[in-house]
């Protein structure tokens, strides 16, 4: 794992003018954990 | 309607938003709003198939940035406000069931650069005074979704934790010439007794005067007054001990463990906090037991005065044990 993973920020707007920001790095996870499957 | 009302008795505000009472509560898991939206599934809040992590505004903002100004009838000794501030939800992940015990550190690690971006984006506001990110987890708590998610309220008051911490570490620098977390963190180190996981540049530990029994901090070695003061070895560093502890916590009574996690760090009002704010995090799991959990009652609730059933030196010993067993 990287010391600073870099980071990708992509802003838009929804239907109902709301922001939403989409966060994307390119370095840190790669391994996916298993999922806690009560939490539900 | 967001309007703040100030409790003259307490000399505190207190927010008021009536269009919170129709938020969507526990939905079917076919119907989670926070999961992505599928080819020819339902649309969530989401409109992409898959994300990595995700900010939005709350649908039942607590503030907003467009807040009404308040009309008359509101002075003297109770005078009220424009709820103005923002209200974010902070996505973890696209996994439903997943939970930050669960995640890779390196998720935990992003996310610490998301966290940071929020506080320095939403801090830069002139209506803003104090950015809190915090996460309550498990219907314990109160959550109303189970996807894991956390919150940031951008308050347009230092609210007034923080603001009694603050001012009580203000007070020691006087006197002392001290940080006073630097200060509480060198004693707990010292004594070795409540420190339950220790980091490179980060210290968990069940302080001395816990409010409640699994409650932990997590400190910053460094006297850093935030988040985005955190350089890049510390930020891995956070999220090493921070996936440490909660996978203790996790593993203390065999299941997720309920928690609120809260952020203090210091306010984005323009003054000066540097070697008074210190950044740290907070958890207050509810559960005593496995199957009790502690209720903020009369004394807590209408005294302040919280009366906690088990020592922090014994807990600590109990969640250092939960962190190093999981971790064989």
């Amino acid at each position: 794992m990287q010391d600073e993973p870099a980071m990708k920020k992509e802003r838009e707007t929804k239907e109902d003018g709301r922001y939403i920001i989409f966060f994307s790095f390119e370095s840190g996870e790669e391994e996916k954990a298993p999922s806690g499957e009560d939490e539900g | 309607m967001n309007q703040l009302r100030w409790d003259p008795t307490l000399g505190e505000w207190v927010a008021y938003a009536t269009h919170r009472q129709d938020r969507t509560f526990l939905p079917p898991k076919e119907y989670c709003p926070l999961d992505p939206t599928r080819p020819g599934g339902f649309p969530t809040e989401v409109p992409r198939p898959s994300y990595d992590i995700v900010v939005f505004e709350n649908k039942f903002p607590s503030f907003t940035p467009d807040a009404p100004e308040t009309v008359g009838g509101y002075d003297g000794l109770t005078p009220a406000a424009p709820g103005r501030g923002v209200c974010e939800v902070v996505l973890y992940s696209d996994d439903h069931y997943s939970t930050l015990a669960t995640m890779p550190e390196g998720r935990i690690r992003n996310l610490v650069e998301v966290w940071a971006d929020r506080y320095e984006e939403l801090g830069a506001l002139p209506f803003v005074e104090y950015v809190f990110v915090f996460e309550n987890k498990g219907e314990a708590i109160g959550v109303t979704l189970h996807h894991p998610h956390g919150q940031i309220y951008a308050y347009p008051f230092v609210p007034p934790r923080p603001k009694k911490e603050l001012e009580a570490a203000r007070r020691h620098r006087e006197e002392s010439g001290n940080c006073l977390h630097c200060d509480l963190l060198a004693g707990e180190l010292d004594d070795g007794r409540r420190v339950v996981v220790e980091g490179e540049h980060f210290v968990a530990f069940v302080p001395f005067y816990a409010h409640f029994p699994y409650e932990a901090h997590v400190y910053a070695r460094r006297c850093a007054p935030s988040i985005s003061d955190l350089d890049a070895p510390e930020r891995l560093d956070l999220a090493r001990v921070l996936k440490k502890l909660l996978v203790g916590y996790d593993n203390l009574f065999g299941f997720s463990l309920p928690y609120m996690m809260v952020m203090h760090q210091a306010p984005t009002d323009g003054g000066d906090h540097d070697g008074v704010a210190h950044f740290h995090i907070e958890f207050y799991p509810p559960n005593r037991t496995g199957d009790k959990l502690k209720y903020l009652a009369g004394s807590e609730t209408g005294a302040g005065a919280y009366v906690v059933d088990v020592l922090p030196e014994d807990t600590a010993k109990t969640l250092r044990e939960a962190v190093e067993g999981a971790g064989r």
